[in-house]
């Protein structure tokens, strides 16, 4: 390519742009590369405002991609911003809007400047500090217990608060074969059928064929089932953190098996969907706990779920979905909100299922402001604070009789 | 009005877009352009209500070619996007060969003359001289698997018919493509498209679209509405109105005799932009003074 813009090289111009695009978090290909240069040479750009956007339209293949476009175009071509600028901020500064979150966080990102700015506030999956005191008791009599009983059956019943890392990944076979089931809808596909309503014309005189084009023997179409969507959203904020790790796990697994939808929030929402969606379940976990920036700080439940019904349920995710929230409905805003929004996305949903930990409890009594604001918009509520309580949950997702609440 | 070729560069295709009454901005003159001259299929997304499949349109119509368009929704199918088989006139093609002692062989019965021209094969088989538009609208209605199928459309501009073959576009179209987000679509089908988010438009633009949408409305009630319709926005609505609402808005209100949006005819006209009950709630609760942009 021997087109010139001023004095430099297009092509060398274009694959550097694209490197450094590639370096923050955006998947550039070679192909898309090509496709800005033939725009430019095509076009001839003439201010750098043409030039924006015939890269924009070219480079990218989504909305969450074009804040981390503009930063990157404004420090090459506008000499607006300085590495250092946005070197120490926080990453939701630089990150595209909270809803969608970063799609593809940089993997091999060791180039790129940003990575140190993600490793300052790296969000961290900590062990909580203190051990309460029951575990101490519990591992005591466990142990004795050793010798009869499988590593997995022990700790089947244990809670997942409590559980070490070295426990949760033997767990974690036991998770994965969890069978997650949706109910099914009456989808708009249909399949042959010996009866049914509609004519297939077309399997019919195909048959007609062997009996002298004569349509005897006549088929029919019927509508198929499909599984409803599940979305799950996790809290991930201080008050749940115990049971952030084991949830992950189970989010993984839901992605991965029933192409569940999956988002985790403590003060804003992030999706995971993509994130988990690799069969390496500790990359996933690692790239998880990368993107999503808020782990562990305060938790604005409304908030979060009014983002999630804004950005994804009103656009088709969660409607005539069953949707699992899990959460101690511990609202540090205004349960109100919550109250709202719940509303809101029970019209939406077709079920919705409340996972609460904390209830476990036997004196358990859902007072928390944020929980009680809730709990009329909830179809089910479970515990799911051990992996074999776990299973209630799923139960609670395939629960198909009964209908909705309405 | 314009072949592809006359399309020299985003200024000329903005041009173009504002003959055919619809005004961009340079990111979508860019888009398009790019589309006409890549060529590339266009992937655009943005809020309902800003103008996705109009842009469409009036591509079309710069080019002076016709629009076709697939609405798809789940399930659709080769069926329904590509092609049929003309069954009954098959049957009664069959009988009326039988009666009249004719010979009619399966080469007959599976031929052009029974073939039904689905959207997909109408635009590969549209003979020029120029591509006709495309208009794949809310793709992210169909099934995924769908997108698979479009898959071969995009990259090859072919389609294949087990009984005749495969048809290559002798032009092959302009592809645009519209979608909401309710799903992610495919890293493969988003890597063959070119992609632009359409924004809400700035107020000047907003204002510019009304008049050319509805010249019998004044310019004072176009700007009025214009602004009314930013300020719904700007309250926390769940459905935020966008130019199509604006447009109903200045329609209703044109239709009604009302020259300027004052509070009272604000209040009466609100259910033309906002369509939830808790954003209207919301929106009296402000206040219709405030809407109409009194205080």
């Amino acid at each position: 390519m021997s087109d010139r813009l001023g004095s430099v090289d297009l092509a060398e111009v274009v694959a550097a742009f694209g490197q450094l695009l590639h370096a923050a978090g955006v998947p550039v290909t070679p192909e898309r590369s090509g496709r800005f240069a033939s725009t430019v040479t095509l076009a001839r750009p003439a201010t750098v405002d043409e030039l924006y956007w015939a890269g924009r339209v070219t480079l990218l293949s989504g909305h969450d991609e074009i804040a981390v476009y503009d930063r990157v175009f404004d420090q090459v071509f506008r000499g607006v911003a300085d590495v250092a600028d946005w070197r120490g901020q926080e990453p939701s500064a630089l990150a595209p809007p909270p809803p969608t979150g970063r799609a593809r966080p940089p993997e091999r990102g060791a180039a790129a400047p940003e990575h140190e700015g993600r490793g300052r506030v790296a969000p961290r999956l900590p062990r909580p500090a203190a051990v309460p005191p029951d575990r101490e008791r519990g591992a005591a009599e466990a142990s004795d217990l050793l010798a009869a009983a499988s590593a997995e059956e022990r700790l089947g019943h244990v809670d997942l608060a409590v559980l070490t890392d070295e426990e949760l990944a033997t767990l974690r076979h036991t998770m994965a074969s969890l069978r997650w089931a949706t109910p099914r809808r009456v989808s708009r596909r249909t399949v042959r059928h010996r009866r049914g309503r509609p004519l297939d014309l077309r399997a019919t005189l195909r048959r007609a064929r062997t009996t002298g084009g004569d349509p005897v023997r006549r088929t029919f179409r019927q509508p198929t089932e499909r599984p409803r969507h599940l979305v799950l959203i996790a809290d991930v904020s201080g008050s749940m953190e115990p049971y952030a790790r084991a949830y992950l796990h189970l989010l993984h697994g839901a992605v991965r098996a029933a192409r569940a939808d999956a988002f985790v929030f403590a003060t804003r929402l992030t999706r995971l969907t993509r994130t988990l969606a690799t069969s390496d379940p500790d990359l996933a976990l690692r790239r998880a706990t990368a993107s999503a920036p808020d782990w562990s700080g305060g938790t604005r439940i409304g908030a979060a779920l009014k983002t999630f019904t804004d950005d994804h349920g009103r656009r088709g995710m969660a409607r005539g979905a069953i949707v699992v929230i899990v959460s101690d409905g511990w609202e540090t805003g205004d349960a109100g909100v919550l109250g709202e929004q719940m509303a809101r996305l029970a019209r939406l949903a077709h079920r919705i299922v409340w996972v609460n930990p904390r209830s476990a409890g036997a004196a358990y009594q859902p007072l928390v402001a944020g929980m009680a604001a809730a709990l009329p918009h909830v179809d089910a509520f479970v515990s799911g604070h051990s992996v074999a309580a776990l299973d209630e949950v799923v139960a609670a997702i395939r629960h198909a009789g009964g209908g909705p609440r309405r | 009005m314009a072949a592809p070729g006359d399309v020299t560069d985003v200024d000329t295709m903005q041009r173009l877009l504002d003959g055919a009454d619809y005004l961009s901005d340079t990111g979508l003159a860019t888009a398009l352009f790019c589309a006409v001259r890549l060529p590339q299929p266009l992937l655009l997304e943005g809020e309902a209500g800003v103008g996705k499949t109009e842009a469409a349109k009036a591509l079309a119509t710069v080019l002076d070619t016709p629009l076709v368009r697939l609405q798809c929704y789940e399930g659709i199918d080769a069926g329904e996007a590509l092609y049929e088989w003309n069954y009954p006139r098959q049957l009664l093609g069959i009988r009326v060969a039988e009666a009249t002692g004719r010979e009619v062989t399966e080469h007959d019965l599976f031929g052009p003359d029974y073939l039904v021209e689905r959207p997909l094969l109408h635009a590969i088989r549209h003979p020029g001289p120029r591509p006709v538009v495309l208009l794949v609208d809310e793709i992210d209605r169909a099934d995924d698997e769908f997108e698979a199928f479009l898959l071969e459309m995009l990259a090859e501009a072919a389609v294949t018919i087990p009984e005749l073959g495969t048809v290559r576009a002798a032009v092959p179209p302009v592809v645009v493509l519209t979608s909401n987000r309710t799903r992610d679509l495919h890293d493969a089908l988003k890597r063959r498209c070119l992609y632009h988010w359409i924004d809400y438009p700035d107020l000047d633009r907003a204002v510019a679209v009304i008049r050319r949408r509805v010249p019998a409305a004044s310019a004072t009630i176009a700007e009025q509405v214009a602004a009314a319709v930013a300020r719904l926005r700007s309250l926390d609505v769940q459905k935020p109105p966008g130019l199509a609402e604006a447009i109903n808005w200045v329609a209703t209100l044109d239709l009604l005799g009302l020259d300027r949006l004052d509070p009272a005819a604000a209040d009466t006209t609100l259910g033309s932009v906002l369509k939830y009950r808790e954003d209207l709630e919301l929106a009296r609760e402000r206040g219709s003074v405030w809407v109409a942009g009194g205080a």
